[in-house]
């Protein structure tokens, strides 16, 4: 099938400077046009996606027979080029270009001919397909092993120069932080909690900035913030009930509370080694 | 290739046969038009400054909306269709799934619009938004992400397509004349922008970053769309200039280096000056030892022969995806009691270049982004010098700006009146992973998780410190594009579906409207029947303003 990539977020904001969702589901149930890798319609990049034992087929058919030469991951060895650049590589469809040269061979380079059959030769494509695929899908990349800090440090950090005991307990509310969360998630959070870059409404209300208006006639109304621009502000106040008020300069009067007040601060702080050490302090907590 | 001086001359006379009521005389194109925006900066300089004041400070009250033009892209009735793609099937969007922007600045020439999306443009009246004609490109593939407009000679229009196809149009009835590929699609090139016409020159660029392919620009024929001269962003090969910079041939023809937003130019020098893409692999910089030329770089090449006459590099060795792709901003100043001809821009990185656009040499380099936390300060050059403790690691390494950039893409505006270079801008952070640790890591080699930041803010920037003079924090979103006029005005988008004014003077707010969108591209003015017009794009719709009567 055809597998609408869902590119990186972070990609499309660096390009548009203004960020978006995105979708990322191929129709249920639709069968893609037999060649095409870049369909019609304008979705961007699409890549195939291959079922795991074709792929793992491809593996050993080309470990055995392809990566003496051009390498065990496909990107060139002594003698052959990388493959995963190859526009051979980049412009076949279903193995037909690929296995032209694979049972041709490059004689005037040096390549023999293999004589794969027809599923051979599937399997390999897959396998250099899937090859592109991982290295310009972003979204898809994995973090590697990240736990490089120190938790004893990590631990002085906590306690002492980082601030975070005035509002966190490694024994209440990041009780067992070690047990619930990844290395690479709990590193997240501990730099930014809030999902959405930081921003200033959240769905877990804990970390929803609040928000008190001062009226000119004196009333003061308490809420979560929903948003503020410089003509208008909007919150949920203590009822549930939905208040927006004009804004001009100061009136109405406006204090906002952001609870990520502490993380945003530690940004300007950090060095790469307090995270880290941070992360390895609390992945202890298990 | 090179023009005789003679053959300019016929070129010139030539000119008024051809010439219709629809046409764009060439000479509007070397002035500052009132009557029409004829190129994506509205002209050569990047300034985005009117000297129409009819709009100002004093009645700007009275600004009112004129009409909406609402866009509807994909393969419509009654548009005119091209393209080397499938056909849209019956109940298939032709739309894309970042969500219809007017990201182009429409050109306007003879009380036309002329407007893109991805895959379509648009021609529209000018004083009443009513559209004339619709042209959709069948695709190929290639990220949907933006266009940013057409470029013009005489009678014939100029777009390029994400399947990097360099499209031009007859602008009376928008049918096809002829398409050229520029780049290969399968390789993950994809073309975001505008072509710009100088002379008899098309200058065309294109982008992609996924699969690590090397930048250029090219120089089209607008008759015919044959190539004039192409320039590579890095050398070809070893002992070409700027090899030195890179360990290998292979690391500098897989470099990027790509040439993603229209450039300026200076009539008297001849020169064209565009930004350069990062290089590739993206953010993971370990088969590419070295500065890496000419990638994040402002170049100045001239527009005759495409030879580079000069480069400024903002970012060596960048692993940050910081392209230098913002707009190179032409203008003329004093610098040490001497008029010079300078190129300021504010950069992706966080850093305020100011240049000598004669020479490439720098006057200021200044981090106008407090978070920045890259750099450790510039050289004797003015070259930033990279913290390489700050380039990706596995273990995740806290840096500002975010790959985003303290700016971006949209363009920025100079008026000479306040000598203040205004931008919008992001204080950001992220955590930056490298993923790919093989010797010849591919794509980006990292991935990032954003951090949260300090906002966005429009500041004002003293062009001779890069020192910010004012700044507006911006409550919700970051701006677009920006526009400076004679009326002492400057608009903006404010990141929350508001088109704003500000003085210019000091970013106190005159006036705004609710646009039910943010503005995406740059606003832009015009003089027609008496009449100032300023027209913003924000969302799939395009607004007109003109005062009250």
């Amino acid at each position: 099938m055809i597998h609408f990539v869902k590119p990186c977020r972070v990609a499309l904001v660096l390009l548009s400077g203004i960020g978006f969702q995105m979708m990322a589901q191929a129709p249920p149930g639709q069968t893609p046009p037999a060649p095409a890798r870049h369909v019609g319609g304008g979705l961007g990049s699409e890549y195939k996606a291959y079922d795991a034992a074709t792929l793992e087929r491809g593996k050993k058919t080309y470990t055995a027979n392809c990566a003496f030469c051009h390498g065990g991951n496909a990107k060139g060895g002594e003698s052959g080029p990388d493959l995963l650049r190859s526009l051979t590589v980049l412009h076949d469809e279903n193995g037909e270009m690929i296995g032209k040269v694979v049972l041709n061979g490059r004689p005037d380079k040096g390549m023999p001919k293999f004589g794969f059959g027809p599923e051979q030769i599937a399997d390999i494509s897959a396998f250099l397909h899937d090859g592109v695929r991982a290295a310009a899908e972003r979204g898809t990349y994995k973090i590697l092993d990240i736990m490089v800090g120190d938790a004893k440090a990590g631990q002085a950090y906590f306690n002492g120069a980082g601030g975070c005991t005035s509002c966190h307990s490694v024994t209440g509310d990041l009780a067992h932080a070690g047990s619930k969360y990844e290395p690479v998630d709990l590193q997240q959070k501990i730099v930014m909690p809030r999902e959405g870059r930081g921003r200033r409404t959240a769905s877990d209300k804990a970390m929803a900035v609040t928000v008190t208006v001062t009226l000119p006639s004196g009333e003061v109304v308490n809420g979560i913030l929903n948003r503020m621009d410089d003509f208008a502000i909007s919150l949920v106040d203590q009822n549930g009930d939905y208040r927006s008020f004009s804004r001009d300069g100061d009136v109405p009067k406006v204090e906002l509370h952001d609870p990520m007040n502490a993380h945003t601060a530690l940004l300007k702080r950090y060095t790469d080694a307090d995270i880290h050490n941070l992360t390895a302090y609390l992945e202890t907590l298990k | 290739m090179k023009i005789a001086p003679a053959a300019l001359a016929v070129c010139m006379t030539a000119w008024p046969a051809l010439l219709t009521a629809q046409a764009l005389d060439p000479a509007l194109l070397l002035k500052q038009p009132t009557n029409a925006w004829p190129t994506y900066n509205g002209d050569y300089s990047g300034r985005r400054f009117s000297t129409l004041d009819q709009i100002n400070q004093a009645n700007i009250k009275n600004l009112n909306l004129a009409w909406i033009y609402h866009a509807v892209p994909g393969e419509t009735p009654g548009a005119k269709v091209g393209g080397e793609g499938e056909p849209t099937k019956p109940g298939e969007s032709a739309g894309n799934p970042f969500g219809v922007s007017i990201k182009a600045t429409p050109l306007m020439v003879n009380g036309v619009l002329y407007l893109t999306t991805p895959d379509n443009t648009w021609a529209v009246d000018a004083r009443t938004g009513a559209e004339l004609w619709h042209y959709f490109w069948r695709t190929r593939g290639g990220i949907h992400i933006g266009n940013r407009g057409v470029g013009m000679y005489g009678n014939w229009l100029y777009f390029e397509t994400p399947d990097n196809y360099v499209v031009s149009l007859d602008a009376k009835t928008g049918k096809e004349r002829w398409h050229k590929e520029i780049a290969d699609v399968k390789q993950e090139y994809f073309s975001t922008s505008s072509p710009i016409v100088v002379g008899n020159h098309v200058i065309v660029g294109t982008g992609g970053d996924s699969l690590d392919v090397p930048g250029f620009l090219e120089s089209l024929d607008p008759e015919t769309g044959d190539m004039q001269w192409k320039w590579w962003s890095e050398p070809l090969k070893k002992g070409d200039p700027g090899s030195e910079s890179w360990p290998d041939e292979n690391s500098m023809r897989h470099g990027g280096g790509m040439t993603w937003i229209p450039g300026t130019y200076d009539p008297e020098l001849k020169l064209y000056y565009v930004g350069t893409g990062n290089p590739n692999p993206v953010m993971a910089g370990q088969s590419r030892h070295g500065d890496d030329l000419y990638t994040c770089s402002i170049v100045a090449l001239d527009i005759d022969t495409g030879k580079l006459k000069w480069y400024f590099q903002t970012s060596p060795h960048d692993t940050h995806d910081w392209d230098a792709a913002q707009t190179p901003v032409l203008l003329d100043g004093v610098i040490d009691g001497k008029p010079r001809k300078l190129l300021a821009q504010a950069n992706r990185n966080g850093y305020f270049f100011l240049l000598d656009r004669e020479t490439g040499k720098n006057l200021v380099s200044y981090p106008f982004l407090e978070t920045m936390n890259w750099s450790k300060g510039v050289d004797a050059t003015g070259r930033p010098i990279p913290n390489i403790a700050k380039e990706p690691q596995v273990s995740g390494v806290l840096v500002s700006p975010p790959s985003g950039g303290a700016t971006n893409w949209p363009p920025p505006s100079f008026d000479p009146e306040t000598g203040l270079f205004y931008v919008g801008t992001s204080a950001s952070y992220s955590v930056f992973y490298l993923t790919d640790t093989d010797p010849h890591p591919e794509g980006y080699g990292a991935a990032e998780r954003a951090s949260g930041g300090l906002g966005n803010t429009l500041r004002a920037i003293d062009y001779k410190t890069g020192k910010t003079v004012w700044r507006h924090d911006l409550p919700g979103g970051g701006t677009a594009g920006l526009l400076t006029t004679a009326g002492h005005l400057l608009f903006a988008g404010d990141g929350s579906q508001h088109l704003v004014a500000f003085d210019p003077s000091n970013g106190k707010i005159l006036w705004h409207a609710g646009l039910g969108s943010n503005v995406a591209n740059g606003p832009e003015t015009y003089m027609l029947d008496g009449k100032q017009y300023l027209v913003v794009g924000a969302g799939d719709n395009l607004y007109a303003f003109t005062l009250a009567q």
